[in-house]
């Protein structure tokens, strides 16, 4: 894939929270927006389908309209402590921990206190004692502690925890800037953690928020906030409302690349009419206008003129994407696949095998090489692809993918 | 040089002929019930969402088309007698056929060869064979069949076909998955009870999937179930609805194609020794041109661009294409959507569909009918709708269709929530009309303001060591320099059953120069110089 193209379908694919209208950013993804995927209308394959964000469940979504924090700090740390288990700590530690998992942090921070005073070095005591700080909202008196475990415990769990409420101490005190790099640490010491995970996608997502709103309120007048709108939108799958945006932000700086992209995409995915194709279509030329040499852009037209049954303008478009681009993915499938509806076998295969030596996992291209080879009298190859696309719709147990796409399948009751 | 002419004489024909003109004339034709089929303005479970398909046959064999309509939950399916002047009347009651619960499909056949056609219906619950009884009352012999199920299923299509060649008609039986009320979660319960953030009815994805069945006639009267021994129950993971029953391979014995909601479709190969092969992915039915799995509502098969070989239309979900699948030979398919016209109409959720010549120029064009599975979508404010128009394709001759819908009458800009469509002629006047089940309102009966300009010829097929209905027979009519095919069948379109007589259109031949029937027996009968604008009437014993 071109970085132009990278840039792109990234719209689809982030995960943007609210800012602006103040509602969930990511809705929860319905059977029938997973047959959005299936649009007949231009939307480039790869983009088809990606899971905008982490599904949120609706009381989720109900209980967080601002995407900002929720829940006590206290009431976070005494989850996350609960799950440790105490690994030598004498007794007066014992009780100091006791105390603060069930939150009588006053007596805790006393416990924890004197036993330190029988053994200043107890990393146990250290660590719980700077967590019943922090949920007795002291944070300035824990960070130092907090940061000296998480940099320096020989202990893991009891690192992680340091980290964890370092992170909630960080936001808590609105020092977002601190909370990034610590989240980006925490995630990347512990990426299998769906605490750490947790922490790290809210940190992020406060950090958008806080940066959308200083852009609204000093700089309420530039394009970028009508194009950030648009995306916005986008995300909400509000795509009439994104457009408006799109088309005020080039009102306002008709040279800037990439508006007229988003919003003959916008266009698109707004409305099933035919005539969105002409609207759309318009746009994307006007973004060739700036950008003579986007490939993504030669593409999307490509789609249309295809939707359209104008083939071979079609396929002269996709050929222009893959010449300004020779790793563009879409526009390597899309003009194999004509080439294979055109007979012309010899074409077709050499170009499909380079989409699935780019990208091992395209499903599209797999079934388009198994029609290929099939159609060309190679069976055995054509088995063979269709062996890799039985893999790929049907990931070994355990993969992330094969979890989701088990979430909807149920084997018959026997 | 025959050619030549034959290519300008049509397309002389088709630019000399006025446009289709579809009126609905249910109501002043006696089709005024109702029929019930869930919720209005919002629907709690799927089940609500699926029902129901409707029939073109003759049940009393008097030459003309009776209709027959299926009703959800709160109402009884209705046959209609045939009149024969434009009115139908209401004989539910006297042919035994009143009924209750969830009816979904329906597919037409003489299993037992009497020389009267049978009706199968299938239930959420259990389905229905009904014998006709010397066309003057349908008895329900389903347990005398041993058609009886062990539990409650979610029948859905269904098809007869002589699978084994024996001269009975066998029956196969879609399944869409495991449904109760009891059990199934409630709108919203889970992420696969959302549509664009509304909660609503859940499924099909997050309920259990449900396997196919096939039950062959032994001859007697009864049935055997044979899902597993004919290898038809390996197929799992599939939400089947619509299927269509027809020789694929042109080998001579017929296939079994099948389409599921969010599921591969299926396409089961006859291996001639009573097993079947499962094989949609290698043949190219299975998928879009992606690779990608739709959510197959309907089914419909034609030679559209007069290869000699016959195609798939199938229906699909919105946000998707409906699909075109051409026939390049040995069973093989090309999704071929795009380059023939069809993959700009995705807003709608189709349902019923067939080809049809509706001008009678010898190139089939399509119908297709429409409607959300969500009531609640109509809140969204989106161009999305739970009642919406049907679709009207012409075929150019050329390989493409052209959407014609906004120009082909009143009938296609109404809205409704439709599900079944069956197409027949039912004053025989060769040209064809169109019968569709609207959810929670009366049917529709769709019928041209004026006669389709071409010659038509309408044949009946009677089997003799073939079974009698002559299902699975295969038929080419040659004339004006082209050769048409078309083979008859049981079920199909969404849940339905077409009329059982071949329909072609002749365009400007006064005559057909051959008509050629290929038996499921395997027997062949030839009939030369056939004038044109008639029935034909053709026996397997000649």
């Amino acid at each position: 894939m071109t970085p132009a193209t990278s840039v792109r379908s990234a719209a689809l694919g982030q995960a943007v929270p609210p800012a602006r209208a103040g509602q969930a950013a990511c809705p929860a993804p319905s059977v029938s927006e997973r047959r959005l995927g299936a649009v007949g209308q231009a939307v480039p394959p790869a983009r088809a389908g990606q899971a905008a964000c982490p599904t949120p469940s609706v009381s989720e979504r109900r209980l967080q309209p601002s995407g900002v924090f929720s829940g006590s700090l206290p009431c976070a740390l005494v989850a996350l402590a609960l799950a440790l288990p105490l690994l030598g700590a004498d007794s007066a530690t014992e009780l100091g921990v006791a105390a603060f998992q069930q939150g009588r942090y006053t007596e805790a921070r006393r416990l924890l206190q004197d036993a330190l005073k029988g053994d200043p070095h107890d990393e146990h005591a250290l660590t719980f004692l700077a967590l019943a700080q922090v949920a007795s909202g002291h944070c300035p008196e824990a960070v130092p502690s907090l940061t000296d475990r998480f940099n320096n415990s020989a202990n893991p769990d009891l690192a992680r925890l340091a980290g964890l409420a370092l992170v909630q101490c960080a936001v808590a005190g609105g020092e977002i800037a601190k909370a990034v790099p610590l989240a980006v640490q925490l995630e990347t010491r512990y990426p299998n953690d769906a605490d750490a995970l947790y922490q790290a996608a809210r940190v992020h997502m406060r950090a958008f928020n806080d940066a959308t709103r200083r852009m609204f309120e000093k700089t309420p007048a530039s394009y970028r906030v009508n194009q950030l709108s648009a995306e916005i939108f986008e995300t909400q799958n509000k795509f009439a409302e994104a457009a408006a945006e799109y088309r005020k932000a080039i009102e306002k700086n008709p040279r800037a690349l990439n508006l007229h992209f988003r919003l003959g995409r916008a266009i698109l995915l707004e409305s099933h009419d035919p005539e969105a194709l002409i609207v759309a279509q318009k746009e994307f030329e006007a973004e060739l206008a700036l950008n003579a040499e986007d490939a993504a852009a030669e593409f999307q037209i490509g789609q249309i003129l295809n939707a359209g049954s104008k083939p071979d303008e079609a396929l002269q478009r996709f050929q222009k994407a893959l010449d300004l681009s020779p790793d563009f993915a879409e526009a390597a499938l899309a003009v194999g696949r004509m080439r294979v509806q055109a007979k012309q076998y010899g074409d077709a295969i050499p170009l499909l095998e380079h989409v699935v030596a780019l990208e091992p996992a395209n499903e599209p291209a797999h079934y388009n090489l198994m029609l290929a080879y099939r159609n060309s009298g190679q069976m055995d190859k054509a088995r063979r692809e269709q062996q890799e696309l039985q893999k790929l719709q049907h990931p070994p147990e355990g993969e992330f993918t094969d979890f989701l796409k088990r979430l909807g399948e149920r084997t018959p009751d026997k | 040089m025959r050619v030549v002419a034959a290519v300008l004489a049509v397309a002389l024909f088709a630019a000399t002929q006025p446009g289709p003109d579809f009126r609905d004339i249910g109501k002043e034709a006696g089709l005024t019930a109702s029929f019930p089929n869930g919720g209005e303005k919002s629907k709690e479970y799927i089940i609500e969402t699926t029902g129901s398909g409707v029939a073109f046959i003759d049940y009393d064999n008097d030459g003309y088309l009776d209709i027959f309509v299926l009703s959800g939950d709160g109402g009884t399916n209705r046959m209609y007698h045939n009149d024969r002047n434009g009115h139908f009347t209401d004989v539910t009651a006297e042919l035994g056929l009143t009924s209750s619960g969830w009816a979904e499909g329906v597919c037409a056949g003489d299993y037992d060869n009497d020389g009267y056609t049978d009706l199968f219906v299938t239930y959420w619950g259990q389905n229905r064979l009904y014998r006709n009884v010397n066309g003057k009352r349908f008895e329900d012999v389903t347990a005398k069949a041993h058609l009886t199920q062990d539990r409650v299923r979610y029948n859905t299509g269904c098809a007869f076909l002589d699978y084994d060649g024996d001269g009975h008609l066998d029956l196969f039986v879609a399944n869409y998955l495991k449904f109760d009320f009891a059990t199934t979660p409630k709108p919203g319960s889970n992420p696969y009870c959302f549509y664009r953030t509304m909660a609503v009815n859940c499924g099909p994805r997050g309920l259990p999937f449900e396997t196919n069945l096939l039950y062959h006639n032994k001859g007697d009267g009864t049935f055997e179930d044979v899902s597993e021994r004919s290898g038809i129950a390996k197929a799992e993971g599939h939400y089947s609805l619509a299927v269509l029953a027809q020789d694929v391979n042109d080998d001579g014995r017929p296939d079994i194609y099948v389409v599921g909601d969010q599921t591969p479709a299926t396409l089961f190969i006859n291996q001639g020794d009573g097993t079947f092969s499962e094989e949609a992915v290698m043949r190219g039915v299975a998928f879009d041109e992606n690779g990608h799995e739709l959510s197959g509502m309907g089914l419909a098969s034609a030679d559209y661009d007069g290869d000699g070989r016959l195609d798939i239309f199938r229906s699909d979900f919105s946000d998707e294409r409906s699909l075109l699948y051409r026939n390049t030979g040995n069973g093989q398919f090309d999704d071929v959507t795009m380059a023939a016209g069809l993959a700009h109409n995705t807003r709608f959720v189709n349902w019923g569909c067939a080809f049809l010549d509706f001008e009678n120029s010898g190139w089939k064009g399509l119908v297709v009918v429409n409607g959300h599975v969500f009531p609640e979508v109509d809140r969204q404010n989106i161009d999305i709708h739970y009642r919406d128009h049907a679709l009207l394709y012409r075929n150019t001759g050329k390989g493409t269709f052209e959407d014609i819908s906004e120009r082909a009458g009143p009938a296609f800009l109404a809205r409704h929530s439709a599900r079944g469509l069956a197409i027949g002629d039912i004053d025989n006047d060769g040209t064809l009309e169109i019968l569709a089940n609207n959810q929670n309102e009366a049917p529709s009966l769709w019928k041209q303001s004026h006669r389709a300009a071409g010659h038509w010829l309408l044949l009946k097929l009677v089997g003799s060591r073939s079974n009698r209905s002559a299902i699975g027979a295969r038929v080419a009519v040659a004339a004006g320099g082209r050769t048409q095919i078309d083979e008859v069948r049981s079920g199909g379109s969404y849940l339905s059953q077409n009329d059982l007589r071949l329909h072609f259109g002749l365009g400007s031949a006064e005559r057909a120069d051959s008509i050629s029937v290929r038996w499921p027996s395997g027997a062949k009968t030839v009939l030369k110089d056939v004038a044109a604008d008639r029935i034909v009437t053709i026996d397997e014993q000649l």
